[in-house]
């Protein structure tokens, strides 16, 4: 798909991330990502800055700007917020239009979302109370264990066995967990387990939209290698290859959107 | 720093001043006059919040100044606290109610019969002076307090709390036995041996497992409306005859029926003649419940129908209505959705199927009225089977064209959370059209979590 034209930027302010992406003629042209503050103005401009920074680009540069996640109700450098999900969506169909379902995981949610050849949404699922099948669940984890977060999935990856485990709810899955190292498991079992019942929680959202290929996994958890691998196990698929950083894929989106409003308001023909 | 509010613009006050009076249960009539007083001058004095502009709580920094009733709605709100602690203090006998009952009994009795969400705005009413976040910190603190003297499993039991630590002079609790509220018995077993138990309590016998067409279950129903009217005729001193409960069966289809006509005209055109809000606070007076009063309820509804007529006939669109908008209908009990900001968002909500369905459902005028009452109840298409229940919402969808179906339910609502799914599944399939789920908290706060999937699915549509 190509876009020519102005800049756009999308902006995506989730729980334990904000990223930025600039499109610049239909092609990606800078992209920012930093840690998410306890601030989602101050968090979404850091990540805005980063980009028009790498892309030697002032904000006045910028033809529109889309705001999404969760703080894109407090970002008032952009022309208009979009939901995350509509984002994602789009941001899939940009870079693989071949793709009909998405997962997307991030710090504080889960979403099964379905879309059609244009990108548009058919139908979603999220995961409603629980942290359980979200970044957060699998931080908490990584905690027990003392080990980095982006290492866990290479660690699962290593493991011998899948030890199972039973606990729905984060804080009982981490008393869980202790118990079964105190019972001799090995960590990369017990964390081959952990994966794998967070991919069993995500098929039981596709249970309510259904799967059809071709299905893309995009958010902070899909560069976790150990889930990618237990989810194609769950759902009986192979998730296609990213082009781009699946943490990524949201703001993508908003920049995708941006483009379009700005055509549909003639700020660009 | 001040808070930003709303207020009623000068330019519409004479327009205004020559709509209708609103009549009250006991004759007592406030003049048009009198309600654009209260509003610009003690209303944001005493409930600032109510006129804060803040848009995470849905309001807005304009209303559809207009419509005079949308005005009227407001200060039977704001003034709904006052008026029952001054029909306390005239020895009115007040009942806490709960599940889906239509209030005939008790307009028979001379009762006035609160639901859990109007006992909470008797109490939180009381306070003054507060601006949003504190009555939002404070209704959490009932809630709080529910949870330590009964559950966090269940949905509305503020309530009961209230009722429990003597917070309100609440004289009867009658609670229908109905499976639209499973949290019924928390509140009802915690009373029990609550630290106020002696307010009296009476469990109206509702047989489930969709009893309409049974001779028996009617009558068996019937008697429990007898026992009802009993108790509160015992709480009162006073004896209520059948032709009471006659005369407020007839009042009582009065505003059915015009709630009827009020929808079926808003239904009637592509353009919405008012917003959401506005829609669902003129629908909801047709139960004549909602502000504790039964006659003021009525005198605003009679004047509602013919404005809406006349918008309709003139093609008027609803205050901060967007061209075009995606129609929603929410289904659910006790809930609806951020309606400003879904509209924001692209959307009006054209139905709900809560109370719609008693409205829906009007009583036989000849005969026994207990028994006629109670057959009228026991068809309420909100209490049918699954698949009933979702044929009869597949009608108001189709009336009302909507593009979307919300099915929302509190948590500890769990017979709404457990044929959530099907219900949906059944229209779905039916209809075709796209539908969403979603569980809320406890709280029943709109927060940002549940506006951002109602967004996304707006977004869909």
């Amino acid at each position: 798909m190509s876009i020519s034209g102005n800049y756009f930027a999308g902006v995506d302010v989730g729980s334990l991330a904000a990223k930025s992406v600039i499109l610049k003629d239909g092609e990606i042209f800078a992209t920012g990502l930093v840690p998410s503050g306890v601030n989602s103005v101050e968090s979404g401009l850091n990540a805005l800055n980063l980009a028009l920074e790498t892309a030697g680009l002032q904000k006045e540069d910028l033809t529109y700007i889309v705001g999404t996640g969760y703080g894109r109700v407090s970002a008032p450098y952009a022309n208009k917020a979009v939901t995350e999900i509509t984002c994602h969506a789009k941001g899939t169909n940009y870079l693989h239009p071949s793709v009909r379902t998405i997962i997307d995981m991030g710090g504080q949610d889960c979403k099964a979302i379905r879309i059609d050849q244009d990108g548009a949404v058919v139908d979603f699922a999220m995961n409603d109370k629980c942290a359980a099948g979200t970044g957060r669940f699998l931080e908490v984890m990584a905690g027990v264990f003392k080990v980095k977060l982006e290492d866990l999935g290479a660690i699962a990856l290593s493991a011998t066995d899948t030890v199972p485990m039973s606990s729905t709810c984060t804080v009982f899955a981490e008393s869980e967990t202790i118990s079964l190292v105190a019972r001799g498991e090995k960590p990369e079992n017990i964390l081959n387990g952990i994966h794998h019942s967070i991919a069993n929680r995500i098929a039981g959202l596709f249970s309510r939209v259904g799967i059809e290929s071709d299905v893309f996994f995009s958010g902070g958890v899909a560069k976790n290698s150990g889930m990618k691998a237990a989810i194609e196990q769950a759902l009986k698929v192979t998730i296609v290859k990213p082009e781009i950083d699946p943490q990524l894929i949201g703001a993508l989106g908003a920049a995708v959107i941006a483009r379009n409003f700005s055509k549909k308001e003639g700020l660009w023909a | 720093m001040g808070k930003k509010l709303f207020r009623y613009s000068e330019e519409n006050k004479d327009k205004f001043l020559e709509s209708d009076n609103i009549t009250f249960n006991d004759g007592s009539v406030v003049t048009p006059e009198e309600i654009w007083d209260y509003l610009t001058v003690e209303g944001p004095v005493k409930y600032p919040g109510t006129y804060e502009i803040n848009l995470s709580q849905g309001n807005r920094d304009s209303r559809d100044e207009t419509l005079s009733t949308s005005l009227k709605t407001h200060y039977l709100s704001l003034t709904f606290s006052a008026r029952m602690e001054k029909a306390k203090e005239s020895g009115k006998t007040i009942a806490f109610i709960q599940g889906g009952q239509a209030v005939d009994p008790y307009t028979a009795a001379d009762t006035i019969a609160l639901r859990p969400f109007l006992v909470g705005q008797w109490y939180h009413g009381r306070e003054h002076g507060n601006d949003i976040y504190k009555s939002v910190l404070r209704r959490k603190q009932s809630k709080e307090s529910a949870f330590h003297d009964m559950s966090f499993e269940a949905c509305q039991t503020g309530g009961y709390e209230h009722v429990q630590v003597g917070d309100l002079p609440i004289d009867v609790i009658a609670p229908y036995t109905v499976l639209r509220c499973s949290d019924v018995s928390y509140g009802v077993e915690a009373h029990r041996h609550g630290p106020n138990k002696d307010v009296k309590l009476i469990n109206v016998d509702y047989p489930m497992r969709h009893q309409a067409d049974k001779p028996w279950a009617i009558e068996y129903f019937a008697q429990n409306l007898r026992k009802l009217v009993k108790t509160l005729d015992e709480v009162r001193g006073k004896t209520t005859t059948e032709y009471d409960l006659l005369r407020a069966i007839k009042l009582h289809n009065e505003g059915r029926r015009l709630g009827n006509e009020l929808a079926d005209l808003w239904w009637s055109t592509d353009i919405p003649p008012t917003n959401s809000d506005d829609r669902n606070s003129l629908v909801a007076l047709a139960n004549l419940d909602m502000h504790g009063d039964v006659q003021a309820s009525l005198s605003v509804l009679k004047e509602a129908k013919n404005i809406i007529a006349e918008r309709v006939k003139n093609g008027v669109k609803g205050h901060a209505v967007t061209d075009n908008p995606k129609r929603l209908f929410i289904l659910g009990s006790c809930v609806g959705i951020n309606e400003s900001r879904s509209e924001d968002a692209g959307a009006i909500v054209v139905g709900k199927d809560d109370q719609w369905s008693h409205c829906t459902s009007i009583v036989e005028e000849e005969g026994d009225p207990y028994y006629n009452l109670a057959k009228a109840t026991l068809e309420y298409p909100y209490e049918q089977s699954i698949e009933k229940r979702a044929q009869w919402t597949i009608e108001q969808i189709k009336k009302s064209r909507a593009d979307g179906v919300i099915f929302i339910h509190n948590w500890g609502c769990n017979t709404q959370a457990a044929i959530s799914r099907p219900i949906v599944d059944f229209i779905k399939r039916e209809t075709g059209i796209p539908t969403y789920i979603h569980e809320r908290d406890l709280h029943g706060l709109r927060d940002e979590q549940e506006q951002n999937r109602v967004n996304a699915f707006i977004e869909m549509l």
